[in-house]
């Protein structure tokens, strides 16, 4: 019997107006967001190469390593262009020093604040807007108008037990909206390939990933709806709940609460840090200034013996004073991190009361796109700086820019000075979480999706169990 | 009858389920909109006041004018309350140096990355998808669920002209749903005003102005939803179309519009255009280098065959203007990189103007995106805003360089670092007195860049006329379907 409903469900649905618009619509929209993902990924890739090529470029013509001013740039990736997640707001261009602290600046965001107006039309987009709302138009009705068209009492003029009809309408309705979504993605993964976007097996087991949890967040909608439809009369007015509870899920409570937590712990800001490191600084600077104008060369009478002496005294100035300065920056810089870890569990502890939230934190991981991104772009520069601080230190025996002042003599014989290779500088290369690590990631929001799922389904179907079917 | 009939809407909207709903759910968002945006402009002044108090602190701390360099900040706007528009997307600050380019940097969005996961919440985007939503969610059914009830028939029993009838619904609906917004917004000014938040009368006029053009935007989505329901026999056709309309008109047609106008119009970025700016100012230091060693060794050769003291005496003598060649020949390079970046800036500012007009001007076919970019216009937080900064930035660097070399030259004690070796002294290392602090007192301070309304309305003015426009259109198909509508 069961099996019947859920034909009868199926093709019902799939023969109604309502489908058909629903699909196309969604499939356009699923289309050109493939679309529009893969163009964006091809112009982010153009200006990094354009950026990459530029900053070896200025180099030519340099006949001094002291003298090179090197950067280095966040790659672009393809997932991030399908979910953008905070892939535009994050500076993607960092200035390398041999040593002392790093900052990413030149976000997408505050280069071309055209975009950040009206944002993305991503993936994430789609499934958490387009795709809800058609959720909930497939949901709203399910069980209360039946009864508004008197069908309702008419099947349970036969003997037809409650589950079985409630599994098979809720089984019916799934299948028959979420099958047919599964094409236009199919499609937009052709647009991937077509449209020659790298993709590895990594990328492509992140994206089917993250398809399939924008189809758990599909069925949280549509169970919420059929729910609210066996706890209400009147279509319409089911219609009008689910929407009011999709706008506050969805657009209000996320934002309520990252605000609420912004004010309920205070962070520090990078102003106030900035100026206590550069006093800090500059409060070290003075007294080693003290010392050097007190510093005694050896007379030997020639002045590149008396330079190298004094370098020498001011490289070990120098260490000693980058080293406490390293030190007093990771205390604050560790301080502020603190009290943003703190900030962040309490805005996505009580933004996690929307099923929306744990969608796109979910998704986020998966892309690569989330939270961590910063952290994990500056924790790669930092590791590069290593090998970036090792490479200028053997091509300007020990002198390294960036860590305090550098003063070199240069004898006019006439000769013009050969220029440096920059294309020797070592690669920059940026690791994503692997699958793995993200999915580990992503798990505590995928497993709060499915609890509510469950909730909703069991609340729908012990909620028809006790329907006035009349 | 007119007025009968306006009044058994008005009468019937008051008192059904509906007007509660609308009332509740735009107090409720309407308020903490603002409120939420009173306690952020509110952090964003105590953040700015600290961090322009630390940067004037840091400078009164130097013990040489000689590379001097401040921090210059965006300072907050109480606009920012009601449309935080990009503010929060652009940095907030601007190094000002000789040596470096007017660029405004850290973004509070890359500082405190946690607010980007979700934006902003404000009365901008409670009004432009909110509110757009609730309009449709309430007249979808407004002359069909009519019909569907049987309602519509016993009206028209009635000797009644079907003008009438939609005129009165049109009316009646637009009161309905416009009372439980006003209030609150009002509500929502005396919060302002509780909170004592300082607005000029600039502010207001433009608060007001932001009021009338949400009151025509929402104004568009309650006769567009009721123009739907009159071309539409079932009320569930007329919300999937509602639905699909508010989908595109809000969320994809914008997006779209500015998405297609990058692929036409390709921008170069921040980091290519810097990295050509480092390009030149490196050409440009080398060849001033040249200058410096020919200089040199033209120096020297008008000293060859001197002995020690008549060296020392020809040096004596030519050291100042040595030095006044050398400086001119430094400021010279100054002026051609400043120069050189101002120009590429501007032409990439100028690119990016292209791309903002066509992107715009295919995003207008949509009235969200007219209600948003008016309302980012009259709250001055639009895009132009990272223009209007670095220009008057720009202008600022210019001045503080002024002052600054004025104050150099005026310094009897050269700061910085002199390093010499003399045969009877050896070798000497001396800096500037690292006691000494400078007087800041005088000190040319950033004026923030001002809006001005008259400069503001021009723009508005398209984006009102688009929106009205817009209301009077689906105003007249409403009224065409209706007069043409199968009571049956």
């Amino acid at each position: 019997m069961m099996k019947v409903i859920i034909y009868k469900e199926i093709r019902e649905i799939i023969s109604s107006r309502k489908f058909v618009f629903a699909f196309l619509v969604s499939a356009i929209l699923i289309l050109l967001s493939f679309y529009v993902g893969a163009r964006w990924y091809e112009s982010n890739r153009d200006r990094y190469e354009a950026a990459k090529s530029e900053n070896l470029r200025q180099m030519s013509g340099i006949t001094d390593w002291i003298m090179v001013n090197h950067h280095i740039f966040l790659p672009p990736d393809p997932l991030a262009a399908l979910v953008a997640g905070i892939d535009n707001d994050i500076g993607r261009d960092i200035q390398m020093y041999a040593s002392g602290e790093l900052k990413s600046t030149d976000s997408r965001f505050s280069d071309d604040p055209i975009f950040s107006i009206f944002h993305f039309l991503d993936i994430e987009f789609i499934f958490s807007i387009v795709l809800a709302l058609f959720a909930i138009l497939f949901g709203y009705n399910l069980i209360n108008g039946e009864k508004e068209n008197g069908t309702l009492r008419l099947v349970f003029a036969h003997a037809l037990p409650r589950h079985q009809f409630i599994l098979g309408k809720m089984t019916g309705v799934l299948l028959a909206v979420m099958i047919p979504l599964l094409i236009p993605f199919c499609l937009g993964c052709l647009v991937l390939i077509l449209l020659g976007v790298p993709m590895d097996t990594e990328a492509w087991l992140r994206l089917i990933m993250i398809i399939l949890n924008g189809m758990l967040y599909f069925i949280v909608l549509l169970l919420l709806a059929i729910f609210i439809s066996t706890r209400t009369v009147r279509s319409a007015h089911a219609f009008l709940l689910t929407l009011i509870i999709w706008i506050f899920t969805s657009l209000i409570i996320p934002r309520v609460a990252v605000l609420a937590a912004g004010r309920m712990v205070t962070v520090p800001s990078t102003d106030e840090l900035d100026s206590k490191k550069f006093r800090y600084r500059s409060q070290l600077w003075s007294e080693d200034m003290q010392k050097m104008n007190a510093f005694k060369a050896p007379e030997t009478g020639n002045p590149q013996e008396m330079m190298d002496a004094f370098h020498k005294y001011m490289g070990e100035l120098g260490r000693e004073r980058n080293a406490k300065t390293e030190l007093f920056n990771r205390q604050l810089n560790e301080e502020r991190q603190n009290r943003q870890a703190r900030q962040q569990i309490v805005a996505f502890s009580l933004a996690r009361l929307a099923p929306s939230t744990s969608f796109s934190l979910a998704v986020r991981q998966l892309a690569g796109t989330s939270l961590t991104l910063k952290r994990d772009f500056l924790a790669a520069a930092r590791l590069y700086q290593e090998s970036y601080a090792n490479f200028l230190s053997a091509k300007t025996d020990g002198l390294l820019p960036g860590a305090g002042m550098v003063f070199r003599m240069v004898t006019d014989d006439g000769e013009e000075p050969q220029p440096i290779n920059a294309h020797e500088i070592p690669a920059f290369v940026f690791h994503r979480p692997t699958v793995w690590q993200a999915l580990q990631e992503a798990a505590p929001d995928m497993a709060i999706l499915i609890v509510f799922a469950l909730l909703f389904f069991s609340s729908a179907y012990v909620s028809f169990l006790k329907y006035d079917v009349r | 009858m007119i007025k009968t009939l306006i009044l058994k809407e008005i009468r019937l909207y008051f008192a059904s389920p509906r007007f509660v709903a609308v009332f509740l759910i735009c107090a409720l968002l309407i308020l903490l909109s603002i409120h939420l945006g009173i306690r952020e402009y509110q952090a964003a002044v105590a953040q700015y006041d600290t961090a322009t108090q630390l940067a004037a602190q840091d400078l009164h701390e130097r013990n040489s004018w000689d590379g001097t360099e401040t921090r210059v900040f965006r300072a907050p706007d109480p606009m920012q309350i009601f449309v935080n528009g990009v503010s929060n997307d652009i940095g907030r600050f601007s190094t000002i140096s000789e040596w470096e380019q007017v660029r405004l940097r850290q973004s509070p969005n890359a500082d405190d990355t946690i607010f980007a996961v979700f934006r902003y919440l404000d009365f901008s985007f409670i009004v432009q998808v909110v509110l757009s939503l609730l309009a449709f969610m309430f007249t979808y059914d407004a002359i069909n669920g009519e019909r569907e009830n049987g309602t519509l028939k016993l009206i028209f029993a009635h000797s009644l002209p079907r003008s009438r009838f939609i005129l009165a619904k049109l009316a009646g609906s637009w009161i309905g749903l416009i009372i439980p917004f006003i209030i609150p917004v009002l509500l929502g000014f005396l919060l302002l005003i509780a909170f004592n938040i300082p607005l000029t009368t600039n502010h207001w006029l433009r608060i007001g102005l932001l009021l009338s053009l949400s009151v025509l935007y929402y104004s568009f989505f309650i006769i567009a939803g009721i123009t739907v329901s009159a071309f539409t026999r079932h009320s569930s056709e007329s919300f999937l179309i509602l639905l699909v309309v508010w989908v595109f008109l809000v969320l994809i047609i914008p997006r779209g519009a500015v998405l297609t106008a990058a692929n036409l119009i390709p921008v170069p970025g921040a980091a290519e255009i810097n990295g050509q700016i480092e390009g030149f100012s490196n050409e440009q230091w080398k060849a001033h280098e040249k200058i410096l060693s020919e200089a040199w060794r033209r120096r020297n050769a008008q000293m060859s065959g001197m002995d020690a003291t008549a060296r020392k005496a020809y040096e004596d003598e030519h050291m100042w203007s040595w030095m006044e060649e050398d400086e001119a020949s430094r400021r010279q390079v100054q002026t051609n990189i400043s120069a050189f970046a101002r120009r590429l800036k501007e032409d990439n500012r100028n690119r990016s103007e292209e791309q903002q007009h066509l992107a715009f001007g295919m995003s207008r076919f949509s009235p969200a995106s007219a209600f948003r970019l008016a309302a980012m216009n009259l709250a001055g937080t639009g895009i132009e805003m990272k223009n209007r900064y670095e220009l008057a930035m720009e202008n600022y660097k210019d001045i503080l360089n002024r002052f600054i070399d004025e104050k150099k030259s005026d310094d009897n004690e050269p700061g910085g670092i002199s390093i010499t070796f003399d045969s009877e002294s050896g070798f000497s290392f001396r800096t500037a007195d690292l006691k000494k602090t400078l007087d800041t007192s005088e000190m040319p301070q950033f004026e923030q860049p001002q809006i001005r309304l008259s400069a503001l309305l021009p723009q508005t003015l398209i984006d009102f006329f688009i929106l009205a426009v817009a209301c009077l259109l689906t105003f007249s198909l409403s009224w065409l379907a209706f007069l043409r509508y199968d009571l049956r």
